[in-house]
């Protein structure tokens, strides 16, 4: 369980975390997405208990990270930028994996070579960036932690990679309880993998909620009346976006799927589609509710 | 194994509820069946092992499913569950057919008579009224 409350960081006069209040449950896969710049590393940085927050309340399992080697024995952070030892192959690498975390695992190491084809006596300089994040999540899966944070963790990788990536997170989520979190600006991504999101926009948190929660919870629909649309028709509902396409209404309502459903089709529609909206549309519309332009969320 | 279209628009937990309530309506998964662990759906499928867990519990709240402390979780007996089921479905077909019929002009007595002829082949004539 991690638990933040009220956390501020800044550097110098740049704000890069204000107040954030997360709440992420064991086990969870928790998607923090959010543009460029919004504060996702320094967030995370700060969970791994790379930084210390300025102010504000953050623990593990009820305990400090922050110079708590123990902790940190349990938690692996994955930076969006690799570091291995200059001339290190992937044998020494986990050599020293193996000296520093004491979870590390050599049998799960030697099972994981089937998933990745890479030389363990190659140095990792010399490999390609695709490999080079095949090698690091290698020796971070082989790690066993209990908390893995990731940041930016498919970049780089092709799409036969990603999918077996995707699957051994899983796989070690439904074994271990291994809680992931995941900071991605690709929502595609993981909508198909989280369970949980927060949405971080400079710095602050726009949304966090469950991801099904959120997307039984919006509907897009389409609607034509033979003759005159009933005025108020959609009253009972927060529309959050309307549109007229010649005599076809497209609106994106909130509320619960059967009550918009019931209603609707008691007016008496000629045309009535409800599709569930994807992730990217939900922020599309949440977050022109909040104000926020679209650009700037989603990249 | 069964298959879920990552791509749609449905919630994953969504489709996986509808794929199981199929195959135990169809009776694929027949009664008293053991349903998949959440770890070996988890991994068959890549999702969300929380994702699997709702759907589960949804499908026992709703009746669908049992589950045994320790040993997992098992398609419960349930006929009146799949009828109506089934009679909804039907219905809602009905309707649609219905609703097409009078667009393209079917009279509602002709409608009427063709359900009378129907019930007489079914009962063999016996008519209630």
């Amino acid at each position: 369980m991690i638990n933040i409350q009220n956390l501020n960081k800044r550097f110098d006069d740049y704000i890069a975390v204000k107040n954030v209040t997360l709440h992420i449950k064991k086990g969870s896969i928790y998607g923090l997405l959010g543009s460029n710049g919004a504060g996702k590393t320094t967030l995370l940085k700060m969970i791994a208990g790379l930084y210390k927050q300025d102010s504000g309340e953050l623990t593990v399992d009820n305990q400090q990270i922050f110079e708590n080697v123990a902790m940190k024995q349990r938690t692996i952070f994955l930076a969006d930028s690799l570091y291995f030892f200059s001339n290190a192959t992937i044998k020494q690498m986990a050599d020293f994996y193996r000296s520093v975390y004491s979870s590390w695992n050599d049998e799960r190491f030697h099972k994981l070579a089937e998933a990745f084809p890479l030389e363990t006596n190659k140095k990792i300089e010399r490999m390609s960036k695709g490999m080079q994040r095949q090698a690091a999540f290698w020796l971070t899966l082989s790690a066993m932690p209990d908390y893995l944070i990731l940041d930016e963790p498919l970049d780089g990788l092709d799409a036969v990679m990603r999918q077996k990536v995707k699957n051994l997170l899983v796989q070690d989520v439904a074994e271990r309880n291994m809680t992931v979190l995941i900071s991605s600006h690709n929502l595609r991504e993981v909508e198909d993998l989280c369970d949980h999101i927060g949405v971080l926009h400079h710095g602050e948190i726009m949304i966090e909620k469950d991801l099904d929660d959120l997307k039984s919870d919006v509907h897009k629909i389409q609607v034509a009346f033979n003759g005159d649309v009933p005025t108020s028709f959609l009253e009972p509902f927060n529309v959050l976006y309307s549109e007229t396409r010649g005599s076809v209404l497209l609106y994106i309502v909130k509320g619960a799927k059967e009550q918009v459903v019931s209603h609707i089709s008691s007016q008496h529609p000629t045309l009535f589609d409800l599709l569930p909206l994807t992730l990217e549309e939900i922020f599309i519309y949440e977050m022109r509710d909040v104000g926020y332009a679209i650009e700037n969320i989603i990249v | 194994m069964f298959q879920l279209d990552i791509r749609s628009r449905v919630p994953l937990y969504e489709q996986l509820i509808d794929k199981l309530k199929e195959l135990i309506i169809n009776e694929i998964y027949k009664p008293d069946y053991q349903l998949p662990s959440v770890r070996t759906l988890a991994q068959e499928l890549t999702i969300n092992p929380n994702t699997i867990q709702k759907a589960y519990r949804e499908l026992e709240l709703e009746g669908y499913i049992y589950s045994v402390p320790g040993k997992g979780s098992f398609v419960a007996p349930q006929s009146h569950i799949i009828n109506d089921e089934k009679v909804k479905k039907m219905k809602d077909t009905l309707v649609k057919l219905i609703s097409e019929a009078l667009y393209l002009g079917i009279d509602k007595q002709e409608i009427i008579s063709i359900i009378t002829d129907a019930e007489q082949s079914v009962k063999g004539g016996e008519i209630h009224d």
